[in-house]
């Protein structure tokens, strides 16, 4: 029984991950292989030959034009997946083709559909403007988990942690000791935890990159759409400097912290991490140290999730966990993934008895 | 300075919530159909919500806490890469 949740786009890749060299990724337990076409649009295809297995990312395997040339036996293959020419006979068989996928660029990410493409629907991928919008400044990079996506997905939903895993860069006393509100769209699949400190310290990540000095009023927003793409919305400001009534909030600081957890296999993940920023857009040392910074940050909870599936992965099953308040919004986004992967196996289910039938 | 609560963001017709009332340790959750119940534990809480339209009279379950209890598990572990890893090395 995998845990991996079937019909879901995934994030497969930056945008600037890929180009006119062939680039290979397992996602979802699939070894996908990626390029661009002569006209700019990506696209995505298993990356072994039909023919001997041969990996069409692995030199001397190249692109020729739009099409994919193996570098074993030159079996070559289209945009889409299908083989186009093959050594020594002019029968293509019907057989010779590749699973292709449904790809979306967007936002600078490239999202992957997994499982059935007829379920593709792309209106359903969710949106992180900012990472290509005028007025904000981002510093990104993926980070390789060796553990299931479900571990990150706890220790991003329950920012408590920070307070202990990240003292000394966002963690401050006040997190862990702040309630939250938690809430669930149950028709949208969000999972939504706020969590607003009126008065704290801030910590060196917010006080070097803004300026601030003193205590802020600091607001964390989490917007998670299950089970890819996390929203962290950091709202940094002087104490006691709130937004207008209008909406507006010209003298706060505005960080968009997002994560895309993609399952790599069923214990290994892509933790791809973005930082987001309104102010300092043109400070290069502003966006090295964010950028270290997250990145430093990221490495604590891989270290830490790493030794936590290497435990999960040593023990029997059906070990007692226990919940408190503060898992409130994680217990929420462990049932979404629940509910999602059961429609889709259920989907799957139905899909073989109709092909049984 | 107390802020006012979080305000309510998501928008949806079905829309679950559960607040962590400030200064105490219990939880209020309230469905989409306005059922409101108070409770100290999250696993409970959203049992009790997801049961819409039949939400349990007197909110959600309290899980039983015996007088005395029972001593605590080992912990477990059944894969022997992973003993010998945790094993310090000794020189």
């Amino acid at each position: 029984m995998t845990s991996i949740v079937q019909n879901q786009w995934y994030v497969a890749a930056y945008g600037r991950e890929i180009g006119r060299e062939l680039f290979s990724r397992t996602i979802c337990g699939e070894s996908i292989l990626f390029w661009r076409t002569e006209a700019g649009e990506v696209t995505a295809m298993s990356d072994r030959c039909v023919h001997r297995r041969f990996p069409l990312s692995q030199a001397p395997s190249h692109l020729d034009g739009d099409t994919v040339v193996c570098g074993y036996h030159g079996f070559t293959y289209g945009a889409d997946g299908k083989c186009v020419a093959v050594p020594g006979q002019t029968r293509v068989p019907r057989t010779a083709r590749l699973k292709s996928y449904p790809v979306v660029e967007q936002d600078t990410l490239v999202w992957i559909f997994i499982g059935d493409a007829d379920k593709a629907d792309a209106t359903r991928i969710p949106r992180a403007p900012w990472l290509d919008q005028e007025g904000w400044t981002t510093v990104s990079g993926m980070e390789p988990l060796a553990a299931r996506a479900s571990l990150l997905v706890d220790n991003l939903m329950d920012l408590s942690h920070e307070t202990y895993l990240h003292g000394g860069y966002i963690g401050t006393p006040e997190v862990a000791e702040t309630p939250i509100t938690t809430e669930v769209d149950e028709e949208a699949g969000i999972v939504y935890v706020s969590r607003h400190m009126a008065d704290a310290e801030c910590p060196p990540f917010y006080a070097k990159s803004t300026g601030i000095e003193g205590r802020i009023t600091r607001w964390q927003d989490i917007e998670f759409a299950p089970p890819c793409l996390y929203k962290l919305h950091s709202r940094v400001a002087p104490v006691g400097v709130l937004p207008n009534e209008d909406g507006t909030d010209p003298h706060a600081f505005h960080v968009e912290v997002n994560y895309a957890i993609t399952p790599e296999t069923e214990n290994s993940t892509h933790d791809f991490w973005m930082v987001s920023r309104d102010f300092a857009l043109d400070d290069e040392a502003v966006t090295d140290f964010l950028r270290e910074s997250n990145r430093t940050v990221v490495l604590q909870d891989v270290t830490a999730l790493d030794v936590l599936e290497q435990v999960i992965a040593g023990e029997p099953d059906g070990y007692q966990e226990l919940s408190i308040n503060i898992d409130t919004g994680a217990l929420a986004a462990r049932r979404i993934i629940a509910r999602l992967a059961a429609e889709a196996s259920g989907a799957a289910a139905e899909q073989a008895a109709a092909t049984a039938r | 300075m107390t802020l006012p609560p979080p305000r309510e963001v998501l928008a949806g017709d079905k829309v679950l919530r559960i607040n962590w009332l400030p200064g105490s340790d219990r939880l209020r959750g309230r469905c989409h159909c306005g059922a409101e119940a108070e409770g100290e534990d999250p696993i409970e809480m959203w049992e009790w919500l997801l049961a819409h339209p039949n939400h349990p009279e007197g909110g959600p379950d309290v899980p039983p806490v015996p007088d005395v209890l029972p001593p605590p598990p080992a912990h477990r572990v059944t894969d022997p890469s992973i003993i010998r890893s945790r094993i310090p090395v000794l020189v």
